[in-house]
């Protein structure tokens, strides 16, 4: 141990001893005539420190007593005691200059109280109008849309007609349709089943009445994706939910709380209509998820139920697009239908 | 009196003129309420002590308003946010409170 350490240990021990101030000087004393001044300053701290701990947190509570106590500015007592001092009234020129500043400052805070009210006023405003903006939008653009669909299907529906009087001798009509009809190009008709499947009823305690949030039977994206694959599988041809035709392309989708087929939400109870063979129904009821959904009826009261149903009538589906065929620049002769094979030259 | 007429006005003005705040200034309008709410509490109580002082009043609003404001600032600057003015609204929550408090006491001497 060196003598610095030493000098430093030992003011330390005084002054953890006797706990005065005195004793941190002496300490201090000592450890200068001894050793470097490092070790007095060392030996200074552990006093200080000593003495601090022996009225703990003062400070802290002051602060929050004045806080609560004298609330009032210490200046306005420490002018009228001034006032009171000097003796004297004030002078005119600075009670006028005072009045003035006074409502000046005063009028400053009128100022302020109306601006801050107006601008939480129109703040408040402001958003409604924003949310009732963009709701109305929302809807006006649906509106757009759906008309635009059906613009298309009736363009399509002509398309068709014109296309059976154009080919009516040809045997490819009836392969043509078919494909049409399996690709959900165009509405079909037939006989087949309706699947509803919806939430189970809440559970409600009896006791308190409190809905419990989590509701086991609730119908997730996965077990309408489950439902129309079991479908397909059970020879459907063609498949609508909630009069939404499924195409190859279409997308079974949950987002938050709502499920969207092809990015369009669908509600609840959920109908799942197909076209197909007969005894789709029970092909449904006996594959692996009729069963497995039989169980969820059991066990967590989903709905779950399959009719068969005839004289269906599923809508086209939504327009796939065309995304890399491209009209020729001009518009070619409208001339009548010749052999010449059809632009994609699908055909070999 | 001069003072409840100058406080009018002052609500007049903002009301006819409507000016918009900028939006640079928008973060600080709440906080500059509640301190100038604190230095017209405290120049009421004041009053009614009898030891008003127009001087202490006027200075006492101002840098409330501007120390509130900076506080406001420096809070956005140090990326703590709106931590920094709670501690604004607290503290003169709590004056604003016990100044109403004593000026209750000295109109109805409960």
């Amino acid at each position: 141990m060196t003598a610095a350490g030493k000098a430093a240990g030992k003011g330390a021990d005084q002054a953890a001893g006797k706990a005065t101030s005195k004793a941190a000087d002496e300490a201090a004393g000592e450890a200068a005539d001894e050793a470097a001044d490092e070790a007095a300053d060392e030996a200074a701290d552990e006093a200080a420190g000593e003495r601090a701990a022996a009225a703990p947190h003062r400070e802290a509570s002051n602060l929050l007593t004045d806080l609560f106590r004298d609330s009032l500015d210490g200046g306005y007592a420490a002018a009228a005691k001034r006032r009171k001092a000097s003796g004297r009234p004030e002078p005119p020129w600075r009670r006028r200059t005072g009045l003035g500043a006074r409502a000046i400052a005063l009028a400053l805070f009128g100022f302020l109280l109306a601006v801050a009210y107006q601008h939480v006023v129109a703040g408040a405003a402001g958003n409604s109008q924003t949310r009732a903006d963009l709701a109305a939008e929302v809807a006006q653009r649906r509106a757009d849309a759906d008309k635009l669909a059906r613009d298309a299907e009736g363009l399509r529906d002509d398309v068709s007609k014109e296309r059976e009087q154009a080919l009516a001798a040809d045997p490819e009509l009836l392969r043509l349709r078919d494909l049409e009809a399996r690709t959900g190009l165009a509405r079909v008709q037939g006989n087949g089943v309706i699947v509803t499947v919806s939430d189970a009823p809440a559970a409600v305690d009896p006791v308190t009445g409190r809905v419990d949030p989590e509701n086991l039977g609730r119908v997730l994206d996965r077990d309408l994706q489950a439902i129309a694959n079991a479908l397909w599988q059970s020879g459907a041809e063609a498949i609508a939910i909630n009069g939404q035709r499924l195409t190859a392309t279409s997308t079974i989708r949950a987002a938050g709380e709502a499920i969207l087929v092809d990015f369009r939400p669908i509600a609840r109870p959920y109908m799942l209509a197909a076209i197909g063979a007969a005894g789709i129904d029970k092909r449904l009821a006996d594959s692996a998820t009729g069963k497995q959904f039989k169980r969820f009826v059991e066990n967590y009261r989903m709905v779950f139920e399959i009719k068969a149903r005839d004289g269906l009538t599923l809508p086209a589906g939504a327009d796939p697009g065309l995304r890399y065929a491209t009209p020729p620049p001009s518009a070619p002769p409208s001339g009548p239908a010749s052999a010449s094979p059809n632009p994609s030259g699908s055909r070999r | 009196m001069i003072a409840v007429l100058a406080l009018a006005a002052g609500v007049v003005l903002g009301l006819v003129f409507k000016p918009t705040v900028p939006a640079v200034l928008e973060p600080y309008l709440p906080i500059a309420v509640v301190a100038a709410l604190d230095a017209v509490f405290g120049g009421v109580r004041a009053r009614l002590d009898g030891i008003f002082d127009d001087k202490q009043f006027v200075v006492s609003f101002v840098s409330n308003v501007l120390v509130a404001a900076f506080i406001v600032f420096l809070g956005d600057q140090l990326g703590v946010g709106g931590q920094l003015s709670v501690s604004v609204v607290v503290v003169l929550g709590v004056r604003i409170f016990s100044n109403v408090a004593a000026i209750r006491r000295h109109l109805f001497r409960a």
